[in-house]
């Protein structure tokens, strides 16, 4: 059995336990690494599972990309993606670019998740009423007049609602720091206005 | 006044025949396998996806003008589909109205500006995305179906089984026998419509900022319900075995949560917004 053989024999024995995975492993240092590495993951993978586990959101994401790229096919009986990505070597030629994914979009739940906090911990210092994230509104409107001149006021008018929700929900959160509901909120309203910006940015559209 | 009516006419039937010679039609045929990828890009105008009888997409594009061509890709499995607007174009000179019939297996991308577009009776996935584009998507099963609009309109029909997402910021959302294991819609400013009976163990998330919610729901509904309105009202038609404990404070007139029907099949459905209403009512026997 050479390495590739190897990799390829993981999505059928899954821990690396047969007879000849076993022979191959304990000469080969860069597949017992794979090996080891794999087995971290799934370990990690469960344990966040059980300690932070993200919005369902996150899951369909990860797998709605996944199939869009045509990486996975749906079956036809249905199961939710955490349950197969627990699985454990079933999906392992899947891990890497899943990981991947995953790591991506934990990353952008933390951030979320942590976000609350850091208002909460900063509510004191005044933030601009005109902008309340990070992003620039006005970059935003320029690139809608100079792509779309046409629905320049449907934008405005969209941000300066999108605005107004974030600082309410903001509100709501600096009031009830430990509001699971309220912080959720501000969540959606900042990805609502990276979706506005999104829409603005594309280059495919007028 | 003779000579003022027929030069009249004379004006509209130049116009229209203007009209007649700019707009022209082309129809493009792909074989495709199972599972088909299909993407059609189009800045201004209506996209309407529709299933084929083979593994064959068929793209029926009527262009406004010559302004407008229609750039066709086929890599492998995968066929893309996009408008290329040519100098000047605009709103009017630049449309081209789709109609594509694909694969009800194939998965299928949307993307349009101010055009409608419309996907029917496909069990692939469904993404729908354009700022003002109002959005008909109905009898879809077993699929994702994920739309993102700015204001336009969207309409779920008879969504089975769906991984439902809708992002919509002023749209009015409205979703008629929709259910699955996720569905979820999220407004800034849209009112967001649910008539069904929220499924059997799915996670049904209805979130506006400031649109109201309206969810109209058969009594024999089997769900755990959590409905808050930070700053508006919630309406409760239908009697719920109260919750012990939720994340917030049951402010009456403000919040609700209960169960109802069998817990074993009940779904999680949390009814959320900031400033609009909430409304659970009871669907009568002719809804």
């Amino acid at each position: 059995m050479n390495c590739v053989e190897l990799q390829q024999s993981l999505a059928e024995v899954e821990d690396g336990s047969s007879v000849e995975q076993r022979v191959h492993l304990r000469t080969c240092p860069a597949c017992s690494a794979l090996l080891n590495e794999l087995n971290l993951i799934v370990g990690a993978a469960s344990q966040l599972r059980g300690a932070d586990e993200p919005s369902p959101r996150v899951w369909t994401a990860i797998e709605f990309a996944l199939r869009q790229e045509g990486l996975i096919h749906a079956q036809p009986a249905r199961r939710p993606l955490v349950s197969s990505f627990s699985a454990r070597w079933g999906v392992a030629r899947w891990l890497v670019p899943a990981a991947a994914m995953l790591l991506l979009a934990l990353g952008i739940y933390v951030r979320h998740e942590s976000l609350p906090n850091q208002l909460a911990e900063h509510a004191s210092e005044t933030v601009p009423v005109a902008n309340p994230s990070d992003l620039d509104d006005a970059d935003l409107m320029q690139e809608v007049a100079d792509n779309a001149p046409a629905m320049k006021t449907q934008y405005e008018e969209n941000l300066r609602q999108v605005n107004e929700s974030i600082r309410d929900a903001q509100g709501v959160v600096d009031e009830s720091p430990n509001d699971e509901d309220a912080r959720r909120s501000l969540m959606d309203a900042y990805q609502q206005k990276s979706m506005l910006f999104e829409m603005a940015m594309d280059r495919s559209l007028p | 006044m003779v000579s003022k009516r027929a030069a009249k006419l004379v004006a509209i039937g130049v116009i229209v025949a203007g009209t007649l010679v700019a707009e022209s039609r082309k129809e493009y045929h792909f074989a495709v396998g199972p599972r088909a990828g299909v993407s059609v890009m189009n800045p201004y105008g209506s996209i309407s996806v529709k299933p084929s009888l083979n593994n064959t997409v068929v793209v029926n594009a009527v262009l406004h003008s010559d302004k407008v061509e229609v750039d066709n890709n086929q890599n492998g499995n995968r066929v893309d589909i996009q408008s290329h607007l040519l100098a000047g174009a605009d709103s009017d000179s630049g449309r081209v109205d789709y109609e594509v019939l694909v694969p009800a297996d194939a998965s299928i991308s949307l993307h349009s500006s101010t055009g409608s577009m419309r996907a029917e009776k496909l069990h692939g996935d469904v993404s729908l995305e354009g700022p003002g584009a109002a959005v008909d998507v109905r009898d879809i099963s077993d699929a994702h179906v994920h739309v993102k609009t700015m204001n336009g309109a969207v309409n779920l029909d008879n969504i089975q089984n769906g991984h439902v997402e809708v992002d919509s910021l002023s749209g009015e959302v409205t979703l008629r026998g929709v259910n699955g294991p996720l569905v979820q819609v999220v407004s800034t400013s849209g009112k967001i419509n649910y008539i069904g009976d929220f499924g059997n163990g799915g996670e049904y998330r209805l979130t506006s900022h400031s649109g109201d919610i309206d969810a109209t729901i058969p009594e024999w509904t089997s769900a755990d319900v959590t409905a808050r309105s930070v700053r508006g009202e919630v309406h409760d038609d239908i009697p719920l075995q109260p919750k012990n404990h939720t994340w917030f404070p049951i402010d009456k007139g403000r919040a609700f949560a209960g169960t109802m029907g069998r817990v074993a099949v009940s779904s999680t459905v949390v009814l959320r917004t900031f400033s609009g209403k909430i409304h659970l009512r009871k669907r009568s026997e002719k809804q």
